[in-house]
This record gives C-alpha cells, sequence and structure tokens, in this order.
C-alpha cells in the first residue's frame, strides 16, 4: 500500500466505513442485484436480510471482489474513500484481510482439506505482516478455542464446524480489519453452536471496534445482531433503516411476510390447525432401545411413546443420535436390544418380506429435497412408486390416487410429467411428501423437512403438514434441530443429548420450564429477535 | 499405521496375487485354444525331418501329450517360482530375453512419464493462469487432441521433422539420448492427454471451492494460490491416473520402438508374435499383468497416506474401501453433515 493510501484510511476513522450507491450485478444477462444502496459506520453492523435468490450473498462477494468470472458488478462500492470496483487488482489486494476481512458461511469448506489448519493459519498470519506461531495461537486462544496447539497441527476435518469457523474468525480478526463481511456465518453450525459464534462476533466487534456486514436469510438473528437492517428480495432493496423500526412496524409487504414466517418470532401462529392428539392408544412405542457402533453408544436406553395423530419432535444436536433413532425405528437399522413397535406390530427382530408389511404404515420425507428425488424420473412416477411397489389397484387407480397426493400437498395435477429439475425446492419438497402419503400410512417421519427451505417456503410446508394431520389423522415423528419450529408445529418433544433422551414432554412444558441444564442451553440459542423484546 | 489401514493393505496385496494368477491361467487357456500347435508344427515340418518316435518323445518330453489342466497346473507352479521357461525359436531361457531388452523399454516408459507429467501440469498451469483467450480456448483443447492422434503418427511426425529435416538425431543410432527423448514424447503425448484432463478438472473444482474465495479474501495472490491451494488437491487424483496409464505406456510402447527401431519389450513381442514363440509371449503377458498390477498397488496403497481426508474408520467402515479414488477419481470431499460432531466449540 502507498503511503497517501494510508493517510487517506487513517482520516477517514469517525464517519462511514462502506458506502455503497447504486450497486447492480449480473451474470451474463441475468441481473441479480439492482440498484443496491446502504452504508454502514464505523464500529455499526449491518444485516443484509433474504432469502436465497434475493442477491445478499452477491452484495458481499462483490464488496470484497470475489464475483466469479462471469459477474459483472456496476454502482459504487466505497471502502473509506477508495472505490473497491475500479481499484486494480494490485491497489485491492493490499485491502483484502488487512482492511476487509471475510467470514464465510460453511467453515467445513473453508479451508484446503489437504493442509493442516496451522499452516494455513501462518500463511493467514504472514499476509497479515504477522507471521509468528505465537501470534496464530493467541489468535486461537482469543476466540475461545481451548487447545490451541492440537488446533494448530489439525486437519480440517478433524475439527467440529464450530470449531472451524472459531478459526476462520480468528485469521479473520488476526489482521485487525476495519470491516468484517460475515456471509451467513452459522447457518451450518447447530443452534447452540450458532449462538456462541454470533456472540463471539459481537464481542470482538466491540473490542476491536470493526465493523460488521452480517449476511444472513433468520431475520431473528439479524434483529438481534445488527444495528440496522437491508431487507432484499430478487435483488432489489424491499425496506431499509434502523433494525427497531423495521423489526417493529415493518413498512412494506415483504418484511411483514418475513416477519410473519419466522418461527423464532410467532410460537403460536398455527395454534388453529393444531389438532388434539389421542392419547390413548400409542401408535408408536420405543422402549430401552439401545445401539452403538464400534465404541461409540449412537442411541443409549431410549424410550418414546407417540399417540395416534400426535407429532412428537425429536431435537439435539448434530451427532445426538436423533438420525440413528429414526433409523432404527424404519427398520433401516437393528438395535443391540430393546423393542420397537408401530401400530402394535414389532418393528424388530423382523425377516426383510416381513419388515415391508410395517413399512407401508411407516412413511419417511427426507430433509433435503435437492436430493431425495431421482432427477431422471418424473413426478408421476416419484409419487406412483410405492404404489407400483406393493402393486396397489389397477392403473386408473393408482393414477388416481397419485392426483389425489398431489392435490393433497397443494400441487397440481398438471405436474405429473414434470421432473424435479422444473421445480422450486418447496414443489420438490411437496412432491416428497405426496410420495410418501399415497399409501396412506399412520406414521410419517420428517427428517429435518424444512432445513434445506427458505422461510416463506417453509411455511407453506408446516401448514401442509398440519392440515394433513388434521385431515388423515396422521402421526408424525419430526426430527429438527430448529427449536422455533418444534415449538410451532408439535404436541410432544424428546431432547437428545449424546445418544440420550434427557428430557421429554409436552412441548410447551419442556421448552417453557425446562429442567435439564442442556435444555435450557437448547431453548436460549434461539434468537428472540432484537434484544429485549423477548 | 492404523490397524484400519493395515488390514485395507493386507486386502490389496492378496487382491493383487490373484489378478496376476487369474491374468496367467486367462493367457494360458487363451493360447491352448488357439488353432495351431507351434511345437507340433515345427516339428512335423518337412524339412526339420523328424521321425513320428522322435517326436512323440519330444511332445512328451514337453508335456504336451498330457491333458490341458495338467498342463496348466504344472506351468502355474513354474511360473509360481519364477521359472518363465524356454523359448522355441532360440531355446534360451525366456527370463534371460526379456532381461536383454526390459531396461531400454522401462527407460523409455520412464522418460515418457515425465514428458507426461511435465506437460500436464505445464497445460494444467496454462488453463487457470495465461489469459482467458490462449488458457481457456486453445489449451483445453490440448488433451482431446492429443488423445485423438494416435502416438505412431506422433513418432513418424517427429521423426520426419526432427531427424530427416533439422538432423536433430540419427534414426540409426536410436539408443542415444535425444533419439530416446524424442520416442519419450512420441509415447508421452498420449498420456499427458489423461493426466491433464484430470488435472484441468481438478483445478477447475478446487479453484470453485470456497476455501480457495477464503485465502483469496485474505490477499493472497493468484500464483501463490495455485502452488500452496489447489496444487496438491488436484494432483492428488493424478496418483491414480498415472497407474492406470501404465497400460497405454507398455502398449504404446510396442508402436513407438518399432517406429523408433528400438529394442524393446516391443520388439520381442513382434518377434515372438510372428514366429509363435508361445512361452515367450505367455511370459510377457504376465510380465506386463505383474507390471500393470504391482504399479496399481502400490498407487492404493500409497493414496491414503497422502491424502489427509482418507480415513479408515472403526468397525463401520472397515469393509469399505477408503473413502475416496473412484476411477480417474476425486478423493472424498468433507464428511456430510450427519456424520459432523459438535461436541465442542
Amino acid at each position: 500500500m502507498a503511503p497517501q493510501d494510508r493517510l487517506t484510511l487513517d482520516r477517514v476513522t469517525t464517519a462511514t466505513v462502506l458506502n455503497v450507491t447504486g450497486l447492480s450485478v449480473s451474470y451474463g444477462p441475468h441481473q441479480v442485484v439492482s440498484d443496491v444502496s446502504f452504508s454502514l459506520r464505523r464500529g455499526e453492523s449491518l444485516a443484509l436480510i433474504g432469502e436465497s435468490g434475493s442477491g445478499k450473498s452477491t452484495i458481499a462477494r462483490s464488496v470484497l471482489r470475489l464475483l466469479p468470472r462471469s459477474g459483472r458488478a456496476e454502482g459504487v462500492v466505497d471502502f473509506a474513500g477508495q472505490d473497491v470496483l475500479s481499484l486494480p487488482e494490485k491497489r485491492f489486494r493490499p485491502l483484502r484481510g488487512r482492511s476487509i476481512g471475510f467470514v464465510p458461511q460453511d467453515p467445513s469448506h473453508a479451508l484446503n482439506p489437504v493442509r493442516t489448519v496451522g499452516s494455513q493459519a501462518l500463511e493467514a498470519a504472514a499476509l497479515a505482516g504477522e507471521p509468528s506461531r505465537e501470534r496464530v495461537l493467541d489468535a486461537f486462544a482469543q476466540v475461545g478455542l481451548d487447545d490451541p496447539r492440537r488446533v494448530f497441527g489439525s486437519y480440517p476435518h478433524q475439527l467440529s464446524g464450530g470449531m472451524l469457523q472459531r478459526v476462520l474468525i480468528g485469521l479473520t480478526v488476526l489482521p485487525r480489519p476495519r470491516l468484517i463481511v460475515a456471509d451467513e456465518p452459522t447457518s451450518a453450525l447447530d443452534v447452540t453452536i450458532q449462538k456462541r459464534i454470533l456472540d463471539l462476533l459481537s464481542q470482538l466487534r466491540q473490542d476491536l471496534d470493526i465493523s460488521l456486514l452480517l449476511i444472513t436469510h433468520d431475520l431473528a438473528i439479524a434483529a438481534e445482531r445488527a444495528d440496522s437492517l437491508v431487507v432484499l428480495k430478487d435483488g432489489v432493496v424491499q425496506e431499509s433503516g434502523d433494525t427497531a423500526a423495521v423489526f417493529t412496524a415493518p413498512a412494506s409487504a415483504y418484511a411483514e411476510r418475513l416477519h410473519a414466517d419466522v418461527p423464532a418470532l410467532n410460537p403460536d401462529r398455527y395454534e388453529h390447525l393444531r389438532t388434539v392428539p389421542d392419547e390413548s392408544e400409542a401408535k408408536i412405542r420405543v422402549s430401552g432401545v439401545t445401539k452403538s457402533f464400534g465404541d461409540l453408544k449412537a442411541v443409549d436406553d431410549v424410550s418414546l411413546a407417540v399417540g395416534a395423530g400426535e407429532t412428537h419432535a425429536l431435537v439435539g444436536e448434530s451427532g445426538s443420535g436423533k438420525t440413528t433413532t429414526i433409523r432404527l425405528l424404519l427398520g433401516l437399522e437393528a438395535p443391540d436390544s430393546g423393542s420397537i413397535t408401530v401400530a402394535g406390530e414389532e418393528v424388530t427382530g423382523r425377516t426383510h418380506r416381513d419388515l415391508r408389511a410395517v413399512r407401508r404404515h411407516l412413511q419417511l420425507v427426507y430433509q433435503n429435497p435437492f436430493t431425495s428425488l431421482d432427477p431422471t424420473w418424473t413426478v408421476g412416477r416419484l409419487v406412483g412408486e410405492s404404489l407400483d411397489r406393493y402393486r396397489v389397484g389397477t392403473r386408473a387407480e393408482r393414477a388416481g390416487r397419485v392426483r389425489e397426493a398431489l392435490d393433497a400437498v397443494g400441487l397440481s395435477p398438471d405436474l405429473v410429467s414434470r421432473r424435479p429439475s422444473a421445480l422450486s425446492g418447496g414443489q420438490r419438497q411437496r412432491v416428497a411428501i405426496a410420495r410418501s402419503l399415497v399409501l396412506r400410512p399412520d406414521v410419517i417421519v420428517l427428517d429435518e423437512p424444512t432445513s434445506a427451505l427458505d422461510v416463506t417456503v417453509q411455511a407453506g410446508i408446516v401448514e401442509v403438514l398440519l392440515s394433513l394431520q388434521a385431515e388423515l389423522g396422521l402421526t408424525y415423528v419430526f426430527v429438527s434441530h430448529d427449536l422455533a419450529l418444534v415449538r410451532q408445529l408439535a404436541h410432544t418433544v424428546s431432547v437428545m443429548h449424546r445418544g440420550r433422551i434427557v428430557e421429554s414432554g409436552p412441548v410447551k412444558t419442556v421448552f417453557d420450564s425446562p429442567r435439564e441444564p442442556y435444555t435450557r442451553a437448547l431453548v436460549e440459542s434461539v434468537p428472540a429477535g432484537v434484544k429485549g423484546l423477548r | 499405521m492404523s490397524r484400519g489401514y493395515k488390514i485395507y493393505a493386507l486386502r490389496r496385496v492378496l487382491q493383487a496375487l490373484v489378478v496376476i494368477l487369474l491374468a496367467y491361467v486367462f493367457t494360458f487357456i487363451v493360447i491352448s485354444v488357439l488353432p495351431g500347435d507351434p511345437v507340433t508344427n515345427t516339428l512335423r515340418n518337412p524339412q526339420n525331418g523328424f521321425t513320428e518316435e522322435e517326436i512323440t518323445s519330444i511332445v512328451a518330453y514337453y508335456g504336451l501329450d498330457r491333458p490341458v489342466y495338467v498342463q496348466l497346473w504344472e506351468s502355474l507352479s513354474r511360473f509360481v517360482t519364477g521359472e518363465l521357461g524356454v523359448s522355441l525359436r532360440s531355446g534360451r531361457p525366456v527370463s534371460d530375453l526379456i532381461g536383454e531388452v526390459l531396461p531400454s523399454t522401462i527407460v523409455l516408459a520412464l522418460s515418457a512419464l515425465a514428458v507426461a507429467l511435465v506437460l500436464a501440469f505445464a497445460i494444467g498451469f496454462g488453463t487457470r493462469y495465461l489469459p482467458r483467450r490462449y488458457g481457456q480456448g486453445v489449451l483445453r483443447a490440448f488433451p482431446s487432441l492429443f488423445l485423438s492422434v494416435p502416438n505412431y503418427v506422433i513418432g513418424l511426425l517427429l521423426i520426419n521433422v526432427f531427424a530427416f529435416q533439422l538432423g536433430a538425431f540419427r534414426v540409426i543410432d536410436a539408443e542415444g539420448g535425444l533419439a530416446t527423448l524424442f520416442a519419450a514424447i512420441a509415447l508421452g503425448i498420449p498420456v499427458s492427454a489423461r493426466v491433464a484432463e484430470v488435472l484441468i478438472a481438478n483445478l477447475d473444482h478446487e479453484a470453485d471451492q470456497e476455501y480457495a474465495a477464503v485465502a483469496r479474501s485474505r490477499g493472497l495472490g493468484q500464483t501463490r494460490l495455485f502452488l500452496r491451494h489447489l496444487l496438491k488437491p488436484s494432483s492428488l487424483p493424478v496418483v491414480t491416473v498415472i497407474a492406470l496409464t501404465v497400460g497405454e505406456l507398455l502398449g504404446g510402447a510396442v508402436i513407438t520402438e518399432k517406429i523408433f527401431g528400438r529394442t524393446g519389450i516391443g520388439s520381442l513381442v513382434e518377434r515372438s508374435v510372428t514366429t509363435q514363440d508361445l512361452p515367450v509371449l505367455q511370459a510377457v503377458v504376465a510380465l506386463a499383468a505383474v507390471i500393470f498390477v504391482v504399479v496399481n498397488l502400490v498407487a492404493d496403497l500409497v493414496y491414503p497416506l497422502l491424502d489427509p481426508r482418507v480415513r479408515f474408520g472403526d468397525g463401520r467402515s472397515d469393509d469399505r474401501k477408503p473413502g475416496g479414488r473412484p476411477p480417474g477419481g476425486r478423493p472424498p470431499g468433507g464428511r456430510p453433515p450427519g456424520d459432523r460432531k459438535e461436541v465442542t466449540a
């Protein structure tokens, strides 16, 4: 950096750090960001909120000049008196890292997988002008990593997502940048980790006087962490301003809808759709089930009972045993001990052929509709597959039931000849639900059914699920890490931690007055919107 | 070294042994069902003037009158002890014949491999860092071009231009340094195409990864990004590709040696085929199988040591191959989300 640049940087201390004016970005002929303006003052934080495709990440990457080659940005991105977009690469590079830091979305892909964390940290420290091992270890300690030396010598895949995100934040703040751009810094992490990472960011921001540009899809997080908000949809600013103002009294219809669709902010939204379960008969009974993989007890003495028409949620962080529990329930794994009955029939200890009869009553909706549907099949074939497998009725009857199932999830019957690639994420997940409905099962296992979807799309899916339950008396086993969603949707909940159920009971009781410290930590991690409004 | 790796290594070694034996048996069967028995053909040739009794005694001496499976068993047990038999034409031990020509072929194959790697990595670097017009368009076309031109055409072109027109090397002195180099170029170019294809695809893939963007966001320049970040993960799968191109190097050597007038395994094979010298052919095929299997075995054993992500897990994954290395392969990426454990943060 030339000396005069330093001077300019130093003079602009109190005022605006980042000033974006009329930013438009296009990929080839597609304009994804149109005429976006906002400004961020020193030491403050600003959140860009929007759903997928809203252009929020593209804006972040324009500020960092990390757009892919096909991306074209116009307008002015003024960082401390220099136009980032028009600077030659040579003059912009010294700003990278040293003045503008970047915290990426998915920490597990943000470090080179075949080099140790330490070697990459040293490289980053060298770019910041401080290439010493001690400096790096200090930075690791500063971001709350317990064992900096072990982290230093590890490969990225040997660390958890939360630890990696701490490493990345540590490396980002090491050169004391003026601005940090954080692109969904916690969306790949568990809720409790999410809270700790956000706390860490807020803390560092205050201690080191760093401005934060936070990109998020989660209005509750944005409201809790940012001084001002910019709400984006399809690359256009819908609303912007002071957080409290936008949050409590949204002026635009879109911001209002976004607010209404965030589960954390509307715990009782679906009260009118909820059914009263029939507690007299247990549809699912799991008693004393244990399953180990090697030395790891994935599921440890788990018992639960779910009544007919009830929604039972399994919550807990990654690795808590939720997924193994439902795999046992579906008969995809055999338990080491214990028994599982579904609709009065034993799932465990059956032959493969025998299990088919049980599975008919027991269907699964998988987490990610982008990978769970065969892209070469049509919607009609996808939905009708299990009818064909179980040889139900005549061809015409099957076609009728496929249409019926599509209708039940709010999809047009015209879609039967389409393929998944022609559908949106929400439509795909509706197809997956229709697919599980078509055999008229008693029990549907929902494995994080909305975690890959935007909040407004999620709201639609939740409505479909609840009205289907009311209509058909379905029993749901609902696996989720999103406690706010569980609060909206479920009747009862089991909290899992390290393979055990630590607490269970009616959702309201468990969430409003948790007995176990672990449950309390989970509940407290849910972002509640603007500080003080909880 | 973990227990998982030892089990994996043992399994691969056993598999390799089985493959070699099967290859030997397969060659034996193919040769024995071929019409025309070269031994009796030779013996019955009136010019050689053997009597019927002499023929019978010679045939009995070689065991050729016994059932095929007995012959196979004997041949196999000799092969296992390293005994390759005697050439029908020259009467010399096959191992001597092969020992004479093998070094020359190995020199050629290794030089060709070196040429291929240098070329492939140069192309790989170029596709990323030459100005876009040359890098993207022209260089990216090279692998397909190299693959579509047979190596004898490349060899003939090289001889025509460099030996005849420019006089850079003498065709008569086939084993000279420059002559070897040009033969290696002819043999290495198609191989470089395979390596470059994988390398370019991997470089593109790695450059699109989030970690590349994050490294750039810290102020890392393009050259250092290539050398320190992209090169290693992109070249790991190349280990597999190199092992797979051994077949191409050996097969290509036959033609290349002919064109450049070199003596080597290629010329030996050619002579043995035309004279139906079956023991030599059988031995060369077995040798090729051994080389191919051993090189691939080494690649399989070395790969997990090079790539820190390949894990040999607990009881659950003992039955599986270590994570990655699908054909032409990309190493396994991150773990699936369900597998990630958030214990401390």
